[in-house]
């Protein structure tokens, strides 16, 4: 008897150690892509590129189907674009980059699958025959005559490519009506291993890539006023490293987290400024949903809030920023704001909330169903009506399809995007 | 955390070999025979990683700390008893310079409240299992002095060997591993511990 208990003691030491998962994106150096001959292309090849394509070879691990969109991510005068491919099958996507070569594009970049710790390499051409050369001319795409046909490899983690993938052109991106794909926490959650932390300057620079259109980022204040994004009450080794500082966020001084506090993926936490800089000047992004997890007065917000939408409109960005309203509190001390029916505002509350304060938005939770009569007063009212967090491919189809949403908040933006592109 | 594992289990089975006396006890002696025993122990606990500081800044991390517990424990007329267990102890602290040479302090220390579980392997050998809160608490001097708590769930591991002084009196030593769900890893601490059983029935 004591035996067995010894093994069985033993057994628990040696097999109780968590596992560990990482994702470790692929080294994407194609030699032909970064040879000197392989120039960048111009703004309305992009723009042709866009649409719906038919998976020929490659849907038995993608699925049938995919959305591409170009987005952009400005640094000062450098601008980088990227082609994001939203495919149907377990919430994967391309993230590619373009080249022409003669006549011919290049397209370089990795595949991730969200739902799993899968990624590879993707090369892909469209031949100077199969659309290159119509791509890169100045005369119109027509899509019943012309037509694109992209080929390629793509590999499994870091092997070489060899698994062969063709996409052919069936379609534009619907765009019929004004939709918002809101990504969670800046664009994703750090417990996805994505490239970046949620609500990072980084995650935000990626958001676009990953199919979101605005991003949802949580706002808290420090112990001496600073308002930070964080989506967490207290600091723990889920969204930061290890430091030996736990509890509360709001415990602790700007200058002391900024000093001893990474992310997951090494980030400093972002103040609110430095994330609203980040997406009027260095991302296409539309919309920000400024998620309020503040107590006490929200007058800082308010002047923050007005000084971004200013710099936008400085520049002409079109970019709506709201300020979130998720709880009774949060409410209460809007109302104590000077004008605040006048102040662009997100209610997660009960729909009288929203008219009580003139929201813009009001924000269900999805497992309320699909409010078909709600939102269709709300529209009449002229506000809109996005629902969250909807992860589920299945759900989104679904919330896409019945649905009447004016946007849908994802940790999955890539999921929606897909759904939203392709929908007749 | 392996090297621990290889440790404990070592320690474990080299204790089940020794020799058996008279005198205290954690194995029931007769039927119908209950009491109360208090361990009272203190020691050195090391903190399992390095990982505790940021690796960016210059610093120096202390692994080594003090750690003291109270133990109260049912010892009823069969193998397996029941009891609570705190104390004070300190998972690791380390000092640091920033990019200014401005320097600071950070501790991360835990009072723990377990309900435990153990039994006597043979007349001297004891293993203990608990499971409970660790009242966690970190105390930062940089810029300023923040003291901030938490409440973790955590869990904790023990073995001791206890040499009888009397009948009722005991004095031993504990190897035990003690874990915070929030700290990530646990300690593993050396104690000298003194055992009483001051109430029998």
């Amino acid at each position: 008897m004591k035996q067995v208990l010894y093994i069985l003691c033993c057994c628990l030491f040696f097999f109780s150690c968590r596992r560990e998962f990482t994702v470790t994106l692929p080294d994407t150096n194609w030699d032909i892509f970064n040879s000197a001959s392989a120039k960048p292309f111009a703004g309305f090849t992009r723009s042709k590129m866009e649409g719906v394509y038919t998976l020929e070879a490659g849907s038995q691990d993608f699925g049938p189907s995919t959305a591409a969109k170009w987005s952009y991510t400005a640094n000062g005068l450098d601008t980088v674009y990227h082609l994001s491919f939203f495919l149907e099958r377990a919430s994967a996507y391309f993230i590619c980059e373009g080249r022409q070569l003669d006549s011919a594009i290049l397209l370089n970049g990795y595949w991730r699958r969200m739902t799993t710790t899968e990624t590879g390499k993707v090369r892909l051409t469209i031949a100077k025959g199969s659309g290159g050369k119509q791509l890169l001319s100045t005369s119109s795409f027509n899509p019943l005559t012309d037509s694109i046909v992209i080929t390629g490899v793509y590999s499994n983690g870091d092997n070489n490519p060899d698994l062969p993938i063709r996409m052919r052109y069936i379609k534009p991106l619907n765009k019929a009506k004004p939709f918002q794909i809101l990504a969670h926490r800046g664009g994703g959650r750090s417990a996805d291993l994505l490239p970046a932390s949620e609500n990072s300057v980084e995650m935000i620079r990626l958001a676009s890539q990953f199919g979101a259109t605005g991003i949802e980022i949580d706002v808290r204040l420090t112990k001496d006023g600073v308002p930070i994004l964080f989506h967490d009450a207290t600091l723990n080794e889920r969204v930061s490293q290890q430091n030996g500082l736990l509890g509360p966020i709001e415990n602790y001084t700007y200058a002391q987290l900024s000093t001893l506090v990474r992310l997951p993926n090494g980030e400093r936490i972002p103040t609110l400024q430095q994330a609203l800089q980040t997406v009027i000047y260095n991302t296409p992004l539309q919309f920000v949903w400024m998620d309020t997890k503040v107590h006490g007065s929200l007058e800082f917000l308010r002047n923050i809030h007005a000084e971004y939408l200013a710099k936008a409109a400085a520049i002409n960005r079109n970019v709506e920023i709201v300020i979130g309203i998720p709880d009774e509190e949060v409410l209460k001390n809007f109302k104590l704001l000077a004008n605040y029916q006048t102040i662009p505002s997100l209610v997660e509350l009960k729909a009288q909330d929203v008219r009580d304060i003139n929201a813009k938005v009001w924000a269900p939770q999805w497992t309320l169903g699909l409010q078909d009569q709600e939102t269709s007063l709300m529209a009449s009212e002229g506000r809109r009506v996005f629902t969250w967090t909807l992860d589920v491919a299945e759900n989104v189809e679904e919330y896409m399809r019945k649905g009447n949403f004016n946007g849908i908040l994802s940790n999955y933006p890539s999921i929606v995007a897909y759904y939203y592109y392709v929908s007749p | 955390m392996y090297r621990l594992k290889y440790c404990l289990v070592f320690l474990f089975i080299s204790f089940t070999s020794f020799g058996q006396d008279e005198g205290f006890s954690s194995q029931p002696q007769k039927r119908g025979e209950y009491g109360w025993v208090l361990y009272v122990s203190g020691g050195a606990g090391y903190y399992l990683s390095n990982r505790g500081a940021p690796d960016y800044l210059e610093r120096k991390i202390s692994n080594l700390s003090h750690v003291s517990n109270i133990r109260i424990m049912w010892h009823p007329d069969h193998l397996l008893k029941v009891g609570l267990e705190t104390g004070h102890m300190t998972f690791y602290s380390y000092r640091f310079k920033d990019s200014t040479g401005l320097s600071g302090k950070a501790k991360l220390y835990a009072i723990p409240v377990l309900i435990e579980w153990t039994m006597a392997v043979t007349k001297r050998l004891n293993l203990f299992a608990g499971s409970g809160v660790y009242f966690l608490r970190t105390t930062l001097d940089y810029q300023g002095r923040t003291v901030s708590p938490k409440l973790s769930i955590g869990w904790m591991a023990a073995g001791s060997y206890i040499h009888p002084l009397s009948e009722n009196v005991g004095l031993g030593t504990e190897v035990k591993w003690m874990e915070a769900a929030e700290t990530n890893n646990g300690i593993v601490s050396l104690q000298l511990q003194l055992v009483w059983k001051f109430l029998k029935w």
